[in-house]
């Protein structure tokens, strides 16, 4: 398989000298692509900083990040935009769709900054509703559908640009099990059907679950990893239970 | 401490202050400009009658600049307040640091004291400068001679504009340090956060009240351009319609256009089409007032600086016609009643003043004595659509000959039974037209039982007096006077050239003339004197042009800093309330091209359709106008709109580039 992600050595320490927060102590891993992978750890441990630094969101302080075999780490300001804007899917814990588009236009704005052919973005944006079951609320504002929609549409904006990489920071953080489920499952769908590769942080060891390989971090360092192999889903959910409790059980975030 | 962070947070937040700045800057400006008018006498030679003329102005430019103060008393209050909510965050931060709410009103009143001095300074600099090119406005419009070139500054200007404004930042302190009073820390710190709830548009219903609007406004021109100022109901309606289509134009128009737009998916899925549209559209909202309220002010504006500009030259210009002579004097009987009176009313102007020791010899080339009559005739005219008599003076042919030769005009034969019709009825049209359509049906006129034929070729539209109004009078054959009552007695003089030197023998002549006597022997009392020079009334109106130009330009700058303020602030506000949108589009990966691109459109059209509606406005309601100045000629539009455009292009967008660089910062200052 190709390697889609390699992260080598990232530090990211926010602050100044006499005030100074190390987020990220050194973090290295690969992904390759079809993957689908879970980042886990304690709230603070820094996985949006990790998540930050790989979307170019953010800087890192040192370590280079290559993705599909381009580091990142010395890409030019409108170079990032590029980069994000192609290779890259963005699904947030708070949807963040706008509110003044309906679904419909907040899929094809993906497409539309990157000035794709109007007659195409039409087609597509359909197509990519139709995999994640939001056909029917197409036309209705994000004010007007329930979390779990949201999330299905801010997922099918991120993957409709067929991106590299889907980058997914608690995505089932703000639903309830039930849309929680229908999402994980969708995600799945991407990776078997599509061969999307997801990287996806969670606290919810039941998300966890559905990735095929979890990352845990805890202060700024990978803790442990663990890959799902011939598992089931259950089996799976168990080994990540007890890497948790590992982790420190005093923390009641985790669970 | 606490001064240097003020320093440091006024040099930081620039872009923040701009507006406030621009505001203080433009006003302090223009209310140096318009209250140093006095000062700029030393730069030129006028008469003393001008120099009162210009005191005169001056005062009253004060008196308008009271009211204008208070004005920008309360926009500097708004620009304030909106500073103060982009800050709240900040504020709160200094709270939780520790600092008290005292110290932080310090640096807020410091630092609006800072950008006070700074804008105040800059201000008057502006308005210095700016006073020595008005300095050649007022000389061209009292067409006085520039004669030294000499820096003008008026410490009394100066005076007031630091006293004025003082007073307001004095108010914006005071509302400042109650605020921060006010304010929970918590409000401080999450004043961002309120977002308001968004609204999803009804689409159909806009498209139905665009249409409506559309409807509404060509309506109201078409009423305008009808009827004019001529029926007052009318124009009240068409004025209600216009407003109202204003406002239903600003509410409709983005949910028409979105509509419109999103048809074509070509257009709509191009780039940020679709976020631009969506983005007005939602705004619509909370704008779509002072969207209005910033047309109809930039209305007034470009009718203002048009129309005030141009009826100022008009009066200038079109004067040489109404002043045929050079000077006039006239005896006129005000009262109908004694009139009955006058067989034996026997005043010989010319002897009188000869007697009194005047000499015509020494100033008047040709000086003329005529005589007008009642000839009892009566007219039936229209006039705002409604019937008057109009009862027409009468002049002997041989008065009316002299008159004309003096004014080097053709004489006039007449036949005996013959009378001819003059005139001035031209400035009003529908007047004009009811006295020629009575002139075709009745080509007869009866005076003292005797028939006399007229016609409408023969009709004669010449300025005969100086010194009142005839606006018909009747030329008729020198025998059909006898046994007329005499309605006034004229002398018309033209001097030898038209020097100062024979006004003045002209003037002392009228001003010690004493006709009581003559008056009182022949027992007469409704009598009333009058005279006028060429020159004098020339100094009268150039008074009241520069008089109608400056108070035109001063309000209409003012209306225009307010507009194109109170439209930068809701702007600005709207982009910090947007940031999180512009955020999470640059999260996608927009380039940031794309993003400033789609900025400046929204801003662009927030700051181009009330322009370009209050410009259409404009065009339809200077076209009525320069149909009621037509009076007084006609308006010199070209070089005036030059003008206009350039002063709301300098201040319209200084405003304009300020929001769009302040909305930049705020939009891009967001990203995680
Ligand atoms: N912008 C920032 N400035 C300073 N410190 C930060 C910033 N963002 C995160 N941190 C710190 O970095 C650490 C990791 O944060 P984060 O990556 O958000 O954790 P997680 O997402 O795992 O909960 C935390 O200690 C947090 O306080
Ligand atoms: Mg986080």
């Amino acid at each position: 398989m190709d390697g889609i992600l390699q992260a080598q050595h990232i530090i990211k320490y926010y602050g100044n000298k006499n005030n100074i927060t190390k987020a990220l102590r050194g973090i290295s891993f690969d992904v390759n692509a079809g993957e689908y992978v879970g980042i886990m750890g304690a709230s603070g441990s820094g996985k949006t900083t990790l998540l930050n630094c790989i979307s170019t969101i953010d800087t890192v302080t040192s370590g280079r990040i290559f993705i599909g075999g381009k580091d990142i780490t010395t890409l030019k300001q409108n170079e990032l935009s590029k980069f994000r804007r192609d290779e890259l899917g963005f699904i947030f814990q708070d949807f963040n769709l706008l509110d003044t588009l309906t679904a419909y236009e907040n899929i094809a704005l993906a497409l539309t900054i990157q000035k794709i052919n109007p007659t195409e973005i039409d087609c597509k944006v359909k197509e990519v509703a139709e995999i994640l079951g939001v056909t029917d609320v197409l036309s209705k504002y994000p004010t007007q559908i329930s979390g779990g929609e949201k999330q299905r549409v801010a997922s099918a904006r991120a993957i409709i640009t067929n991106p590299s990489l889907v980058l997914a920071d608690e995505p089932t953080g703000a639903l309830d099990s039930k849309s929680a489920r229908i999402l994980l499952v969708n995600f799945q769908k991407l990776v078997s059907e599509i061969n999307a590769t997801i990287l996806m942080v969670t606290h919810d060891a039941y998300a966890a679950s559905y990735c095929n390989r979890i990352l845990f971090i805890k202060d700024g360092e990978i803790f442990n990893e663990l890959f799902k192999g011939d598992n089931t889903r259950k089996e799976f959910f168990n080994r990540i239970i007890e890497v948790v409790s590992l982790l420190g059980g005093d923390d009641h975030d985790v669970i | 401490m606490s001064f240097n962070l003020a320093i440091r947070n006024v040099k930081k937040s620039y872009r923040d202050y701009a507006i406030y700045f621009l505001t203080i800057t433009f006003g302090v400006c223009i209310f140096y400009v318009f209250n140093s008018i006095e000062s700029q006498q030393s730069m030129m030679a006028l008469s003393e009658n001008e120099a009162i003329a210009l005191k005169q102005l001056n005062r009253i430019m004060g008196g308008v600049s009271v009211f204008i103060s208070v004005i920008f008393g309360f926009l500097i209050l708004y620009a304030n307040r909106f500073l103060l909510k982009r800050r709240k965050k900040e504020l709160g931060i200094y709270m939780t640091l520790g600092m008290e709410r005292r110290d932080i009103s310090k640096i807020l009143t410091m630092e609006t004291i800072l950008v006070g001095i700074l804008s105040l300074f800059t201000g008057l600099i502006l308005g210095i400068l700016l006073s020595q090119g008005l300095a050649v406005v007022t000389a061209k419009l009292f067409m006085a001679k520039l004669t030294t070139f000499s820096f003008i500054f008026s410490f009394s200007a100066l005076m007031k504009a630091t006293i004025y404004f003082g007073i307001a930042f004095g108010l914006v302190t005071v509302f400042n340090a109650c605020t921060i009073g006010r304010h929970k820390l918590i409000d401080l710190i999450y004043a961002e956060h309120k977002n308001e709830k968004f609204k999803s548009p009804h689409l159909v219903l806009s498209v139905c009240l665009f249409i409506l609007s559309v409807a509404c406004l060509v309506i109201a021109y078409w009423m305008i351009l009808k009827y004019g100022f001529s029926r007052s109901d009318r124009f009240w309606i068409s004025i209600s319609l216009g407003c109202v289509g204003t406002f239903l134009f600003f509410f409709s128009l983005s949910g028409f256009f979105l509509k419109l737009i999103s048809q074509s998916k070509r257009i709509y899925l191009k780039n940020l089409n679709m976020f631009v549209l969506r983005q007005i559209n939602s705004k619509i909202n909370t704008t779509y007032v002072s969207l209005t309220l910033v047309c109809l002010m930039l209305f007034v504006t470009i009718c203002a600086f048009s129309s005030g500009i141009g009826t100022a030259n008009a009066i200038t210009q079109e004067l040489d016609d109404k002043l045929p002579y050079d000077a006039s004097y006239s005896i006129e009987i005000r009262d109908q009643k004694s009139s009955e009176h006058t067989q034996d009313f026997d005043i010989h102007l010319i002897a009188g003043f000869e007697e009194q020791g005047v000499n015509f010899e020494r100033f008047a080339k040709q000086y003329v004595e005529v005589k007008y009559y009642d000839p009892k005739v009566t007219f039936h005219l229209m006039y705002e659509g409604e019937d008057f008599d109009y009862m027409p003076w009468a002049i002997r042919l041989s008065d009316y000959n002299a008159l004309m030769d003096m004014q080097g005009k053709p004489a006039l034969t007449l036949d005996d039974d013959e009378v001819i019709i003059n005139s001035n009825l031209a400035v009003i049209e529908e007047m004009e037209e009811s006295l020629k359509s009575e002139i075709a049906h009745h080509s007869e006129i009866l005076i003292n039982d005797r028939t006399y034929q007229t016609d409408l070729q023969s009709l004669q539209q010449n300025q005969l007096r100086m010194t009142g109004f005839s606006l018909i009078t009747l030329i008729v054959p020198d025998t059909a006077i006898d046994g007329m009552l005499i309605t006034s007695n004229d002398l018309n003089i033209n001097y030898i050239a038209e020097t100062e030197l024979y006004e003045e023998i002209a003037m002392a002549a009228f001003i010690n003339a004493d006709f009581t006597k003559v008056i009182e022997d022949t027992g007469e009392d409704g009598f009333s004197i009058s005279y006028e020079t060429k020159i004098k009334a020339f100094e009268g109106s150039r008074i009241s042009s520069a008089l109608v130009a400056y108070l035109s330009i001063y309000i209409g700058i003012v209306f225009l800093i307010i507009a194109a303020a109170v439209l930068a602030i809701t702007q600005l506000s709207e982009a910090s309330d947007n940031a999180h949108r512009y955020g999470l589009l640059r999260k996608i990966g927009t380039d940031q091209k794309m993003i400033h691109k789609a900025l400046f459109t929204q801003i662009f059209v927030y700051f181009g359709v009330p322009l370009f509606l209050a410009i259409v406005h404009s065009v339809i309601g200077i076209f009525v106008a320069n149909d009621l100045v037509k009076e007084l000629g006609r308006l010199d539009m070209g070089k005036d709109s030059i003008i206009t455009a350039v002063i709301i292009f300098v201040v319209y967008g200084s405003y304009f580039i300020a929001t769009y660089l302040g909305s930049k910062n705020i939009v891009n200052r967001k990203m995680i």
